[in-house]
């Protein structure tokens, strides 16, 4: 009987075909499953995004933004105009970053934005601790914030 | 009440090394097995071992997953160095679990052209992993 040097090297000979069978039956079942479970495992991931979306906006999940800052309509306006005048240049007019990350969604405190506002980091972005008091940078923290 | 906001990337950073590690490792156990001569008994050894962290990874793929969706808002793209991020991660995510599920199904009972195809697509794998990881880092250098 003629047999592929690939099903001589697996079988070991024609007396094992019916473990050949099986194997290649077993590889192809395994295949399915491999197959269902990544369709599953990546559309369910992508699915969840969306719910998350939701939760992760929770106040419980962003530490509760609770910085004290009223967003009021007039700081957002203040800030974005302090945005607009020395962020946009690095993180583009629509914040969605350039040179400089994109601003939407956060995962940090308000804290910790004020704090990269006036600290700058090294060789990356410059410190606005001179040109920005406290209540300048809160308005820019409430501005940031509420990129979504 | 309410929780950390850095809570979920520092979750991220400590899950995601694992499925990256593993992932690597993976490729280099089956692939240096595959070299190996068949009369050696590490051939068996290095097999075993790329079994167990394909599997490994594959599980750890869904913590780190999942904490990197929380900390992103459910951002499943983004922009600049956060969209190659997922654009490496995504396929490399379904891959990971793919191929984690055909080796445990499959075993030691794999067929030569089976095995290749694994292996091929576990290189692919490993490689996109490690893109994934690269653009990671930029992103955390970058922000």
């Amino acid at each position: 009987m003629n047999q592929s040097p690939e099903r001589r090297a697996v079988a070991g000979g024609s007396s094992q075909n019916g473990n050949l069978q099986t194997r290649l039956s077993l590889e192809k079942r395994a295949f399915l499953w491999a197959l269902f479970a990544a369709s599953v495992s990546l559309g369910g991931a992508l699915l969840m995004a969306s719910p998350i979306q939701k939760i992760a906006s929770w106040p419980f999940f962003t530490g509760g933004s609770s910085s004290g800052i009223v967003a009021s309509p007039q700081l957002l306006a203040q800030g974005a105009g302090f945005f607009a005048q020395s962020c946009a240049d690095c993180h583009g007019d629509d914040a969605h970053g350039d040179e400089g990350p994109d601003l939407h969604n956060l995962a940090i405190s308000d804290g910790r934005i004020a704090s990269q506002i006036k600290n700058g980091t090294k060789d990356e972005m410059p410190s606005f601790a001179k040109k920005y008091g406290d209540p300048q940078i809160a308005a820019l923290v409430a501005y940031v914030r509420s990129l979504r | 009440m309410s929780i950390d906001p850095t809570l979920w990337p520092k979750l991220h950073g400590a899950s995601t090394h694992f499925p990256v590690a593993l992932a690597m490792a993976a490729a280099l156990f089956e692939g240096l097995g595959a070299l190996w001569p068949k009369s050696s008994p590490r051939k068996a050894q290095l097999h075993a071992a790329g079994y167990f962290t394909i599997l490994l990874g594959a599980l750890g793929t869904f913590p780190a997953v999942l904490s990197g969706l929380f900390m992103t808002k459910g951002r499943a793209l983004g922009h600049d160095a956060e969209l190659f991020h997922h654009l490496f991660v995504w396929p490399a995510f379904a891959l990971l679990v793919g191929l984690g599920v055909w080796r445990a199904l499959v075993g030691e009972k794999a067929s030569p052209r089976g095995f290749a195809i694994y292996l091929t697509v576990l290189l692919i794998t490993a490689g996109l992993m490690a893109g994934a990881g690269y653009w990671g880092g930029e992103l955390i250098l970058n922000s």
